[in-house]
């Protein structure tokens, strides 16, 4: 789940309420729709919807028959399969997950359109389309979100370590407390890194665990961080090290970092 | 085990029979080490045990079943020393004795709980005492070739971000272990990444999109290079007496629309290095040379496949060449040395998208594709061939390539990045090629000239790599089961055996203890296997799976 597209449920809205909220549109639209006028806008948004999210040939195809992903013409789907799928994607495959990505009325148009597809009649008037409740951030932190994951800086982003609202890779703990400000943040320390020593090296080193048979650590060597399993007789773990958190982001000026601050501290200190 | 058992060779080195400028070895013997069979993507082996006049007696030696039938299986297996080494779509990883099958250990990697995954994955390198994986959620992992332990393990990336996978096998060169990603379909900016072997410490990072400041992001509009593509998501090879990284670039993003990326200046390249071909220094991942195949690529024509090293002669002169398909129908014939144009040809009949090609290789009369209006284009982005690997017989000197006569309706459209989701900017219908329904072919080519030698035909989609062997057989296998072989001189079918679910793998030939064997993974899957069913509705019922079967003569029936 993209941080640049926060999860509904961040707002209370659970994943199932959504659900219910589309299919329920969708009942009252479909049953306007018998009443007379607008399935076909329904269905026309819902093309476009789908032509641009799921048409192209790596996907399922114009008109749903088929491409690198399954056919969806003709496959007797019902509305609630369709709804759930769109929705929530389908575990250990390519389907994403559209819910959170997705306005709510263009994920009724489409869920319409893939419903046409299988002989369900095309649905009633639009629903207005009110997008997504997104989380608005103030501009710092939104400005902050943006450099916290910010793929152009390789494997000096914040991200290659630390893991807030489901992104990023967490090799350090969830973020607790968000220090004040950029001076306190420089100042970090980090007492639970220590020195080991192994194959003849001696290298800065987050434990992870530490067995009577093998030890499990990031090695903070270089960027990204690696995860090393040694026998336990194999590495040797010494004292503190002088890895300090302030080189690790050195990437960032303290302009820059004055606005992750201002995303943490929103953030709420990354997801536990 | 043990090297010495290895060493009562069957093999008859072909290379003796050949002129004396034929010094480089792309053949592999038996042992399979690399994806391409060695560094230099041959596909080749050298073993003869098999030929023209006994293949008719091959049957399975033994079966393995990996039980993780997800999206087929896509892998190219390696040998060395007596074991095999396997992985699944899933990235579940097996080392099995590659004489009778007994697996020896097994390494269960997190199946993906997560929607939006990409569960493909053509196989493993292996080197300096370890195996090395690269998984659908983008992290590099080391294991003790001998234990199958985990020793490290790195993210390159982070697919809820990226929309990125690594599917293509790494390639180990000298100390480290290159590794490229999918994600060029999308909102991406592709790179190409070394981990030392030993440590996983990251050893360099090569971006395909160059930075505000480096040589090649002027070829880029604005902004757009951030999100450029330019995917590495094949495996590259190496010329170790030119200590030289090959590796072949995907298309620009979005893949069919430019506007937003073309400067409209054409004389230095078009969003570089997209399309291309990358020459790098192995050692500092610092890049020597590129050769744009596709300026301009506004078709997905995606350079990404296999960089075939070959010394040939050229009007006379012997030449350091790398042969090079992408998905335009062509093939490039390029110096190795620096990267200058030799020559290109056709690979597939149905190449519409242009009306003439020039002496120094650009492309004339270009047919690109429009907004809103569909525009019928051969070959369309599923490619003149998919990924499946050629093979090059230094026996007889051609190409083995598979073919796709297929055609699309392209439509492009302008679209608005977003990080790590879909970025096609347009659609695509299949079409059926003006001279005739859909089909595809393996044929053998004169590597230099391009001169069709001769062609094997097929109804469906032809999705497995190739193998060539000294015993001048080229093996492969269809969508509907049959693994096959082929003479080597003339194209003429010898033999096949039905395996029960269709081929999408890459098969290979290794001996232990004087027995040569041909092993070939089988089910059907992978984007390209799912999108013929837009084609050919039958091919809907081609057969899934995950298993190996590994052919060889009767004991005593050489």
């Amino acid at each position: 789940m993209s941080p640049i597209r926060p999860s509904p449920t961040r707002k209370g809205g659970g994943p199932l309420t959504i659900a219910t909220l589309i299919l329920a549109t969708w009942a009252i639209a479909s049953a306007q729709g018998r009443a007379g006028g607008g399935g076909a806008d329904m269905a026309a948004q819902g093309e476009k919807v789908y032509n641009q999210t799921c048409a192209t040939g790596y996907c399922h195809g114009v008109k749903g028959a088929s491409g690198g992903a399954p056919r969806l013409a003709s496959r007797g789907f019902d509305a609630a399969y369709i709804t759930q799928v769109v929705r929530a994607g389908i575990q250990g495959t390519g389907m994403p997950a559209f819910g959170t990505t997705l306005s709510r009325g263009d994920l009724t148009a489409v869920v319409a359109y893939v419903g046409s597809l299988n002989g369900i009649a095309p649905t009633a008037a639009l629903i207005p389309d009110r997008g997504m409740p997104r989380r608005q951030l103030p501009p710092e932190a939104a400005k902050g979100r943006a450099l916290f994951y910010e793929a152009i800086r390789g494997f000096a982003r914040c991200s290659v370590c630390h893991q807030v609202d489901g992104t990023g890779i967490a090799v350090a703990d969830p973020i607790g407390k968000v220090p004040e400000n950029v001076a306190a943040l420089r100042a970090i320390a980090s007492p639970h890194v220590v020195n080991a020593t192994a194959e003849g090296s001696t290298f800065p080193a987050l434990v992870l665990s530490k067995g009577a048979i093998t030890v499990k650590l990031y090695d903070l060597t270089t960027k990204p961080p690696v995860l090393r399993t040694f026998a336990a007789a194999e590495v040797k773990i010494g004292g503190a090290s002088n890895w300090s958190h302030n080189s690790a982001m050195a990437a960032y000026n303290d302009g820059e970092l004055e606005s992750v601050l201002a995303f943490l501290k929103v953030a709420g200190g990354g997801e536990k | 085990m043990t090297k010495p058992r290895l060493l009562r060779s069957l093999v008859i080195f072909p290379l003796a029979m050949l002129p004396a400028a034929f010094a480089q070895d792309g053949a592999t013997r038996n042992e399979w080490p690399s994806y391409g069979g060695t560094q230099l993507a041959w596909r080749y082996s050298a073993l003869d045990q098999v030929n023209t006049t006994n293949v008719t007696k091959l049957a399975p030696a033994w079966i393995f079943q990996t039980g993780d039938p997800d999206n087929g299986l896509q892998s190219t297996p390696i040998v060395l020393d007596g074991v095999l080494y396997l992985v699944t779509a899933r990235s579940q990883v097996f080392a099995l004795d590659a004489a009778s099958g007994k697996l020896i250990w097994n390494y269960k990697y997190a199946v993906p709980r997560t929607p939006g995954a990409n569960t493909q994955n053509r196989g493993l390198a292996v080197g300096a005492g370890k195996v090395f994986l690269g998984t659908y959620d983008d992290y590099m992992v080391g294991l003790d070739q001998k234990t199958g332990r985990e020793m490290w393990k790195v993210a390159v990336d982070d697919q809820r971000q990226c929309g990125c996978a690594i599917t293509g096998a790494p390639l180990f060169v000298k100390d480290k272990v290159i590794v490229g990603s999918t994600g060029g379909d999308g909102a991406f900016r592709g790179y190409l990444t070394a981990f030392d072997a030993k440590t996983g410490h990251l050893a360099w990072r090569f971006y395909t999109v160059p930075a505000p400041g480096e040589k090649g992001n002027e070829t880029w509009r604005g902004d757009s290079w951030k999100f450029g593509g330019g995917a590495t998501w094949m495996t590259g090879s190496f010329d170790p007496a030119l200590n030289l990284v090959y590796w072949g670039t995907g298309n620009a993003a979005s893949d069919l629309y430019a506007g937003d990326r073309y400067t409209g200046k054409d004389a230095d390249g078009v969003d570089l290095y997209t399309a291309s071909v990358v020459a790098l220094d192995a050692d500092t991942g610092k890049i020597r040379w590129h050769y744009q195949e596709i300026p301009k690529d506004v078709w997905d024509y995606d350079s990404s496949y296999e960089c075939v090293l070959i010394d040939r002669e050229v009007r006379g002169v012997m030449r350091k060449l790398l042969v090079h398909i992408n998905k335009s129908g062509y093939a490039f014939v390029l110096d190795r040395t620096d990267g200058k144009f030799v020559g290109t040809w056709p690979i597939v009949e149905n190449h519409n998208w242009n009306t003439g090609v020039t002496e120094d290789g650009k492309f004339l009369g270009r047919v690109e594709p429009v907004e809103d209006k569909p525009t019928f284009i051969c070959p369309g982005p599923d490619g003149g061939k998919s990924w499946n690997q050629t093979a090059y017989s230094p026996r007889t000197g051609f190409l083995y390539s598979p073919g796709l006569e297929m055609c699309t309706d392209l439509v492009a459209r302008e679209q608005e990045p977003a990080e790590g989701r879909g970025f096609i900017g347009g659609t695509w219908t299949h079409r059926d090629p003006k001279d005739g329904p859909a089909r595809s072919h393996l044929d053998a080519f004169d590597p230099v000239t391009g001169k069709k030698i001769w062609t094997y035909q097929y109804k469906y989609a032809l999705l497995a790599s190739i193998l060539a062997t000294a015993g001048d057989l080229v093996f492969s296998g269809d969508p509907e089961g049959y693994f096959f072989a082929l003479d080597a001189k003339t194209g003429k079918k010898l033999w096949s055996y039905q395996t029960g679910a269709g081929h999408r793998g890459s098969s290979i030939s290794y001996a232990i203890g004087g027995r040569q064997y041909i092993a070939t993974p089988t089910g059907w899957g992978s984007i390209a296997g799912r999108a013929m069913a837009a084609v050919w509705p039958e091919a809907e019922t081609f057969r899934g799976g995950s298993t190996l079967i590994v052919f060889a003569l009767p004991e005593g029936a050489k």
